[in-house]
């Protein structure tokens, strides 16, 4: 019988009411290196923060090579040798790696010991190939090296188990093979690792057992061997299509193109973007995360500045962009985070509704607010996109549901009655039947004319409700599918298809 | 998380019913609290009740009510939105209209002074016993009111630096420069004309009355009825929102704090009459008052609420705190500690009503 | 690609070349400046707002501010002073009488800001007025005056150096030490940076912020001495006004950003308390008008808090999220 490491027995969590994941249950083998795949919001990541303490179990328990384990902080996890190198590093750039290691336990008690601590960290920059001296602060290393440093500083406590949340997104090739030699240094010396990534070539290289998620369960595991590229895709999002609906598109699009964007590019961000958006038209634009689709999104509409390339709104070349002026131009926008960008939570139903579209009930001069007149159209809005409040003034958003929050947010820019409409991530966090009726509200605002470019992480609802497709990676546009002639074999290849390295 | 939130979230569940939360943080309890005072220490005594001490309460309260809607504008917009500088854009814009009003100065103060023979003679300002005098000075006393409070809100809105620094330092600026041009002080000889302002009244209406009233109807139409009032509102409750809704944010924290310094200009107009005298250090002492009765009325220091009217009851309660507190022949400093201690009371319960509803 | 490194390494010690530069200036325009006698003037003078910005360095790495110092100082120094007065109390215990009300203040502000976490500039507003009005209570709003032997101290010399300064230098040793020697002074950087992240990495938070504000107080006592000493032994109602704003003037323009997570105590802070003084001085030598003065030092702050905020925004954009890693310089 192996030496299991780690053992998930019927683990469940919710949230808010919500389960995120249901009956999870899996063995790590001691020094196996396992990889835990799955879309966005599967559950990979609420999974891996219970083993790391920073979420507790509904129902469920761990054992911990044998041992009933149940943190309840993140610093027990450390205590009992579980390391977390989280995707965002867990590091300050005003301090000096020797500090970053150190700052929770300092050699030598109250009075810190320099000359060790310099010591063991040189020792432990060592271990993993970096010639960098321990009083260098962070902020001066570079994505890679910090990494490395987040793996020593993980090293420090002695861990039996390190859980890698994507480490490669913020990695140049380089540095990629570098961490890939160094996990496989950390499974010689016995360690055992739980590596998640998006990237499943990278999956295929350097695991052993594969865990694959989908909408909180496990729909597949078994060695990685045993894996094809087409098996992991399949199980990641072979759901039951016959649940999701998706409303009949009748009308086509027009030649007309209502946007233009020409070798669009801003260093570091995205790299010579080159597309078209046609009247009537709904472009679909996918990407996993990091692959700069939101950030190209918001350099559209003006958030976010951008250093070459043209954009032509309605033929006309437009340069300095704003929010304001995109507005003006009537685009609408819903931003992926709309509790932290599209929603004064804090407001009620009709400030939040009237918010964008308020210069257009107000007098020329004095701006004051035409009130019968907006209460009448919010109204209709919400009669409209059916969104179930009581009363517009009293009702909170924050009390909302996500799904008439989305609404609400939908509901603020088609009061501007947009002709171009960006919304980044549609049916994040909102249950299957208002999903359907975003659809349609999609749907019939394609067909009154305007134009909708949806950018998403779920890869069959754009192949439900667009007429084309873009794939973006690592900032570039790196395929298109056109006009409905969708193969979801090959789009969903392209998708997670990744430059190869070496 | 829970372990760290032990005390605040107990003293949550103590207000555990909403509705008992909600009303302490009314302005009608502050309003109900204010009668309470006046009925309380009417045996204890009775001069309170006097027209003498009624008005006194009344001339305290107006001109703080036209300083505090100013503070009231740049809590709104949040993002730790505060204008510690008013006592100084009071007492510069006092003394430069001085400045101008003036008709005879005493060489033997401001001699030194380095207006002395340009803009400053024994004979007075440059519209010394003209008939202009009082409309100019007003004019330019706003005008800088104005300008002062662009710049602290165009350091705050484009640079990006922190409100309550930026007006402390502007606080220490504005205050250093009036005192250096008038070397600490005061000019009198200001005109009837100006005078009458803080003091007259027509038709035994005090024009102070009348100000005030205009100041606060326009104050509460622009923001319960006019596109820049909802922008003022929003950029408070979430300026990253705004920003993405179109809402000039930059432009919109300029304006609140240019419109604090208005006010302030308006409240020096009044204030310096009443002295008689345009003083470098006048109102220095009342950003206590001035915050405490803006917080008290309701407005949330973490922005996105705030009421004319409440500020309104706010300055009463004030003002009618300070009469008492006189009345009971209590220290100056004493009374300091205990509006602080109200204020301290009134944000705690601001943050636990924050803290509820993010929970 | 040269240009961004000069202009880093020109932003990160602003401090030391604004000292250089102010000394250099007033040196040239009044060579009387450059006198030893007038530098240890200076130093003796730099001790008191010194000693309190010390403290304050903590608590702005924090993120936080202490608005209360002033009064603290007031506070700190009169209880003792009226003990001494009217129960006959030794020296030592009244010094640890005047640490324990700068701790208890400290300790108070750190309740309210740590723990009901309300915002720091208005409890330490409430608490700088509330301060301020104990003292003039227990008072009655009279002068206290200290005994003789505790006033001489001032005058006081070790190998030519005067008292003041050796106290400065043995209190920045301290809060140096506790700054680079002790866990938690290290750790107040990295609850200063991102207190979710030091929360994450096992980092007490409220312990350390708490130890921020207590220190603050401590060494506002400790400032209060100082003032002491300043006044020839009189503690009046005035005492210690003003004296937060130029604490927090030395730690900004000792480099420390209002945002948190930088700062030092040594050199930063300390050579912001001197650039203050050697401005001071340096303009009444030049024969400025003294109202003139203060308008200096405060355009001088204002415009330390403005690089301070291009720093950060600097660092935040450079900071945004990177995905094209290969076109990263």
């Amino acid at each position: 019988m192996a030496n299991i490491a780690l053992e998930i027995n019927d683990i469940s969590k919710s949230f808010f009411g919500v389960y995120v994941i249901t009956d999870i249950s899996f063995k790590l083998e001691k020094g196996n290196i396992l990889g835990l795949i799955g879309e966005n919001g599967a559950g990979k990541s609420t999974l891996v923060n219970i083993v790391g303490g920073i979420h507790q179990v509904d129902k469920g328990n761990m054992k911990l090579f044998g041992k009933l384990y149940a943190p309840k902080t993140p610093r027990d996890a450390l205590e009992k040798h579980i390391s977390f190198v989280h995707q965002e590093l867990n590091l300050f750039p005003n301090l000096s790696i020797a500090d970053n290691i150190f700052i929770e336990k300092y050699p030598g008690g109250s009075v810190i010991k320099h000359s060790e601590m310099k010591k063991r960290t040189s020792e432990m920059l060592k271990w993993v190939d970096l010639d960098i001296s321990p009083s260098t602060l962070i902020e001066k290393l570079s994505p890679g090296q910090r990494q490395l440093v987040e793996i020593v500083k993980c090293m420090r406590i002695n861990p039996d188990i390190i859980i890698f949340d994507e480490p490669t997104t913020s990695l140049a090739s380089k540095e990629t093979e570098r961490l890939f030699k160094l996990i496989k240094k950390l499974k010689s010396e016995g360690k055992t690792i739980i590596y998640i990534s998006h990237i499943l070539t990278d999956i295929k290289k350097i695991t052993d057992d594969l865990v694959v998620l989908m909408d909180g369960k496990i729909t597949d595991s078994g060695k990685t061997d045993d894996f094809s590229i087409n098996r992991m895709i399949k199980s990641m999002l072979g759901r039951d299509i016959m649940g999701r609906k998706y409303p009949d598109k009748i009308n086509k699009s027009d030649e007309e193109v209502v946007l233009k964007v020409e070798n669009l590019s801003e260093p570091g961000i995205i790299r010579n973007i080159n597309f078209e958006l046609h009247k009537g038209e709904i472009l679909g634009l996918f990407g996993l995360m990091g692959s700069g689709r939101t950030e190209l999104t918001r350099v559209l509409f003006g958030i976010d500045p951008y250093k070459e390339g043209n954009i032509y709104i309605h033929g006309k070349k437009e340069n300095k962009l704003s929010p304001e002026k995109s507005i003006k131009n009537k685009i609408g926008f819903v931003t992926e985070n709309r509790n932290e960008e599209g929603l004064l939570l804090e407001g009620n139903v009709a400030e939040n509704i009237s918010l964008v579209s308020l210069p257009n009930y107000s007098s020329k001069i004095l701006k004051f607010i035409n009130t019968n007149k907006q209460k009448e159209s919010i109204n209709e809005i919400i009669e409209r996109l059916k969104i179930k409040i009581g009363s517009t003034e009293k009702q909170l958003v924050r009390s909302l549901s996500g799904g008439n929050q989305q609404k609400i947010v939908i509901a603020k820019w088609l009061m501007n009655k947009p002709s171009i409409f960006f919304i980044d991530e549609p049916t994040r966090g909102i249950d299957v039947g208002v999903k359907y009726e975003l659809y349609c509200i999609l749907n019939k605002l394609a067909d009154s004319g305007a134009s909708i470019l949806v950018v998403s992480s779920e890869i069959e609802e754009l192949v439900g409700i667009c007429d084309r497709i873009l794939i973006m990676s690592k900032g570039e546009i790196s395929s298109e599918f056109k006009n409905r002639e969708f193969d979801n074999e090959m789009i969903l290849t392209a998708a997670f298809k990744q430059k190869s390295m070496l | 998380m829970a372990s760290i939130e032990k005390p605040l979230n107990k003293l949550i569940k103590l207000v555990h019913v909403d509705s008992f939360l909600r009303m302490f943080l009314s302005q009608y309890f502050i309003l109900i609290l204010s009668i309470l005072i006046f009925l309380v220490m009417w045996p204890v005594n009775p001069n309170i009740a006097s027209p003498r001490a009624l008005m006194n309460i009344l001339e305290n309260l107006l001109p703080l009510f036209i300083i505090a809607i100013g503070q009231m504008y740049v809590l709104i917009i949040g993002d730790g939105g505060i204008d510690l500088s008013q006592p100084s854009i009071i007492g510069m814009t006092s003394v430069i209209g001085a400045i101008f009003l003036t008709n005879s100065v005493n060489e033997l103060k401001l001699g030194s002074s380095v207006l002395w023979g340009t803009l400053l003679g024994p004979d007075g300002g440059p519209f010394a016993n003209s008939p202009l005098a009082t409309p100019v000075a007003i004019l330019i006393m706003i005008i800088i009111g104005v300008l002062i409070g662009s710049i602290n809100g165009f350091c705050i809105a484009k640079f990006k630096m922190p409100p309550f620094m930026v007006t402390l330092v502007t606080k220490e600026l504005f205050l250093y420069i009036a005192i250096w041009l008038t070397q600490s002080f005061n000019i009198t000889g200001l005109p009837d004309s100006f005078i009458e302002i803080g003091r007259g009244s027509i038709w035994t209406i005090p024009y102070v009355l009348i100000i005030a009233a205009v100041m606060g109807v326009i104050a509460s139409i622009i923001l319960k009825r006019t596109v820049l009032g909802k922008w003022l509102y929003a950029t408070g409750i979430n300026s990253r929102t705004a920003r993405v809704s179109g809402v000039p944010t930059n432009r919109v924290i300029i304006f609140a704090y240019a419109f604090s310094g208005f006010c302030c200009a308006v409240g020096s107009i009044i204030y310096s009459g009443r002295l008689l005298q345009g003083s470098p250090t006048l109102c220095r002492a009342m950003l206590l008052d001035i915050i405490g009765a803006t917080v008290i009325g309701g407005t949330s220091m973490f922005g996105g609420r705030g009421r004319v009217s409440g500020v309104l009851i706010g300055c009463l309660f004030f003002a009618l705190m300070g009469t008492v507190l006189n009345l009971l022949r209590l220290s100056p400093f004493i009374i300091n500690m205990v509006k602080g201690l109200f204020i301290l009371t009134v944000a705690l319960l601001d943050v636990i009503r924050l803290r509820r509803s993010e929970s | 690609m040269h240009k961004r490194k000069y202009l880093m390494i020109f932003l990160e010690n602003i401090p030391i070349f604004l000292c250089l530069a102010i000394f250099l200036i007033f040196s040239i325009l009044t060579p009387k400046f450059l006198s030893i006698g007038n530098l240890l003037d200076i130093l003796t003078a730099v001790a008191y707002v010194g000693i309190l910005a010390v403290g304050m360095t903590f608590v702005i790495i924090t993120g936080g501010i202490d608005l209360s110092v002033g009064s603290v100082v007031y506070l700190s120094s009169l209880i003792p002073a009226l003990l001494i007065r009217d129960s006959a109390l030794s020296v030592p215990i009244a010094l640890i009488i005047c640490l324990l009300v700068g701790a208890a203040i400290g300790a108070i502000n750190a309740f309210f800001i740590v723990k009901m976490k309300m915002i720091p500039f208005l409890v330490t507003l409430c608490t700088m007025v509330g301060s301020r009005g104990l003292a003039i209570f227990l008072c009655n709003s009279q002068v206290v005056k200290f005994p003789r032997e505790i006033t001489n101290l001032s005058i006081g010399k070790i190998m030519g150096i005067p008292l003041p300064i050796i106290f400065l230098a043995v209190v920045v040793a301290i809060a140096f030490f506790i700054q680079e020697k002790t866990p938690i002074g290290r750790q107040i950087y990295a609850i200063g940076n991102n207190i979710e992240v030091a929360r994450k990495a096992g980092i007490n938070t409220e312990r350390v912020a708490a130890f921020a504000y207590i220190i603050c107080g401590i060494f506002a006592a400790l400032g209060g001495i100082m003032s002491v000493f300043q006044m020839g032994g009189v503690i009046n109602a005035s005492a210690g006004e003003g004296a937060e704003f130029q604490a927090i003037a030395a730690v900004v323009l000792g480099g420390a950003s209002l945002s948190g997570g930088i700062g030092s105590v040594f050199p930063g802070t300390l050579l912001g308390a001197i650039i203050i003084k050697l401005l001071n001085v340096g303009l009444i030598y030049l024969g400025t008008d003294m109202y003139f003065q203060n308008i200096i030092s405060a355009l001088i702050i204002l415009l330390a808090v403005f690089i301070d905020s291009l720093k950060t925004s600097y660092i935040y954009k450079l900071g945004r999220k990177n995905i094209r890693i290969e076109e990263q310089k």
